[in-house]
């Protein structure tokens, strides 16, 4: 098999993945708390931190990216898993009415599916997508994103605007 | 009444412009002939829930697959928002519901990593007792679905006939067939019932037994099952984790990963059991893998019976909770692969965001990868390979 999984220590392996994110990219924070490394960056060098997390570190797994409606700004957290017991978060946040951020399908092209439903919930643009398009709900004349905070539940609001 | 406008502007949509149709170059055969569209699903007789596959034919290869989901969305993630902590755990049974155990386990152990709770013994004991019988409730039907796929009809019986005596078992313990909510922030809801473990120590003889001949020794060597899976569905390790494949769509590509094994929880690092693998990544090596895992199962099932701890199986939380401002990560490894969850909280006694990664909604990607390529007929044991769930993908 081509693919090589990490071997060693657990710990010295985040500390290695921490001193690989350090050395080719600027961090906000950082802060390692049992098996998972967390790693605040700024939006504009997402991509680029996982190529980073990659290629360099060679962390093979995208596990899920999350998406919080903070009132203003949007949240993400992209975690990815080595595979054998070490866990990176890596954490960024945009603002702005029509949030964009930059695709990871290029990097991990399971972000696919992801950033469709981040997408489709949260309306957050993931630029660079090659398929962007509402998984769950009605693909023409709906223009809500279900997940954002703003959107309350109740049946009424949900059809306003379709009729 | 047949009105065309309306039926064309029904149509438009879904097969061309802005929904539907990828870009892509025209395919045609050698007379000139166009590919051909066409739709299967939502409702098909041999389709895993509701459905969709957008499906692109040059004669009788596929040339293009497109899932379209959506038909069963609950929005789930937006109702826990608006629900107490423990009143969650009910919702997560309708994600996977034919493995829903799983769906518990990793939503309380996300709850539990945010309030750093302790468990007792017993209760984790009988987590992992309750993980291990799910495993094997929906491992063995879902060997029975690809069969009935295929169209043979026996295996699907011996399945039920399974799965059925393990829902007996399972009604015994948490007093319901198939919605349990049985796990509980803390622990779990009651201790097993009086002559528990020696009931189902004797299932599981009994299975062991009836293994052999009703789901292996029918399926495995049988020409036309082999010709129909064979080769069928072939993707290699490298193709598998760009697609973030995990569970037994992984494993029978031989990548040797188990959140069991490699990010343990609750008394799995205490039990001693293989991850299986297989190098030939198609679906035949996907049952192999599944009829593999069972048998870990069992073990692993033997040995929670033979250590079972005395002792309480609920810890005490308090008659609220409210955990503190912060996040919580559960994962397990449910019967379709990584299950994880993600709990963002603000301090209140509600969460402030739920997240779940559902292993059938992120191994359908493998629709849109590999099916092209393949015949009509092959999407079915595809679909087998996968084996994903309405409630999965859909949340």
């Amino acid at each position: 098999m081509a693919i090589s999984l990490p071997e060693g220590d657990l710990d010295t392996r985040l500390e290695r993945y921490l001193e690989g994110f350090r050395d080719r990219h600027e961090l906000e924070e950082h802060d390692t708390k049992g098996n998972a490394l967390k790693v605040v960056i700024p939006p504009e060098s997402l991509q680029s931190v996982l190529a980073t997390a990659k290629e360099d570190l060679g962390i093979i797994h995208l596990s899920f990216i999350t998406v919080v409606d903070r009132e203003g700004s949007f949240e993400f957290t992209y975690e990815l898993l080595d595979l054998r017991g070490g866990r990176v978060m890596i954490k960024t946040a945009i603002e702005g009415e029509e949030p964009v951020i930059g695709t990871a399908t290029a990097v991990y092209p399971t972000a696919n599916w992801h950033e469709r439903e981040a997408y489709d919930m949260f309306g957050v643009a993931f630029a660079g997508h090659p398929d962007l398009r509402r998984p769950y709900m009605w693909q023409d004349n709906f223009d809500h994103h279900p997940l954002v905070k703003s959107f309350e539940i109740s049946t009424r609001r949900t059809f306003e605007g379709l009729r | 009444m047949l009105d065309k406008e309306r039926i064309d502007h029904q149509l438009e949509p879904s097969l061309s412009g802005k929904t539907g149709r990828l870009s892509g170059p025209d395919v045609r055969d050698e007379f000139g002939l166009e590919a051909l569209d066409m739709n299967m699903g939502p409702q098909h007789p041999a389709m895993h829930g509701l459905l969709r596959l957008i499906l692109e034919l040059d004669g009788e290869t596929v040339v293009r697959c497109d899932p379209v989901m959506g038909y069963l969305h609950r929005c789930q993630e937006k109702i826990a928002e608006n629900r107490m902590y423990p009143a969650v755990i009910p919702l997560t049974d309708r994600l996977d519901y034919l493995a829903n155990i799983h769906n518990e386990h990793g939503y309380v152990l996300a709850v539990e990593d945010l309030l750093e709770a302790e468990i007792p013994p017993r209760a984790e004991a009988i987590r992992v007792l309750m993980s291990e019988l799910m495993r094997l409730a929906s491992h063995i039907p879902s060997i029975g679905f690809l069969m009935l796929e295929l169209g043979a009809f026996t295996p699907i019986l011996y399945a039920f006939r399974e799965r059925e005596r393990l829902q007996n078992i399972f009604e015994e313990i948490t007093g319901v067939r198939m919605m349990y909510h049985y796990f509980r922030i803390g622990g779990v809801k009651a201790d097993l019932p009086p002559g528990m473990p020696e009931k189902i120590w004797e299932f599981i003889e009994g299975l062991e037994e009836r293994f052999q001949p009703d789901l292996v020794d029918l399926i495995q060597g049988n020409e036309i099952f082999i010709g129909r899976t064979r080769n069928v569905g072939k993707m290699t390790p490298e193709q598998a984790l760009e697609m973030g494949l995990t569970g037994p769509p992984l494993r029978c590509t031989g990548v040797d990963f188990d959140v069991r094994r490699d990010y343990p929880y609750g008394w799995y690092d205490r039990v001693d059991f293989d991850v299986v693998t297989d190098e030939a990544g198609d679906v035949e090596a996907s049952y192999r893998v599944r009829i593999a895992e069972c048998m870990q199962s069992i073990r692993i099932i033997k040995q929670v019976l033979q250590m079972l701890p005395e002792g309480e199986v609920m810890a005490d939380m308090g008659r609220r909770i409210r955990p503190a401002e912060g996040e919580g990560f559960g994962r397990v490894e449910g019967a379709r692969g990584e299950f994880a969850v993600h709990i963002v909280s603000d301090g209140s006694d509600r969460p402030y965001r739920v997240h779940y990664r559902d292993p059938s909604f992120v191994n359908m990607q493998l629709l849109q990868e590999i099916v092209p390529g393949h015949y009509l007929p092959d999407i079915m044991p595809i679909m087998g390979l996968i084996d994903p769930v309405s409630g999965g993908w859909d949340k």
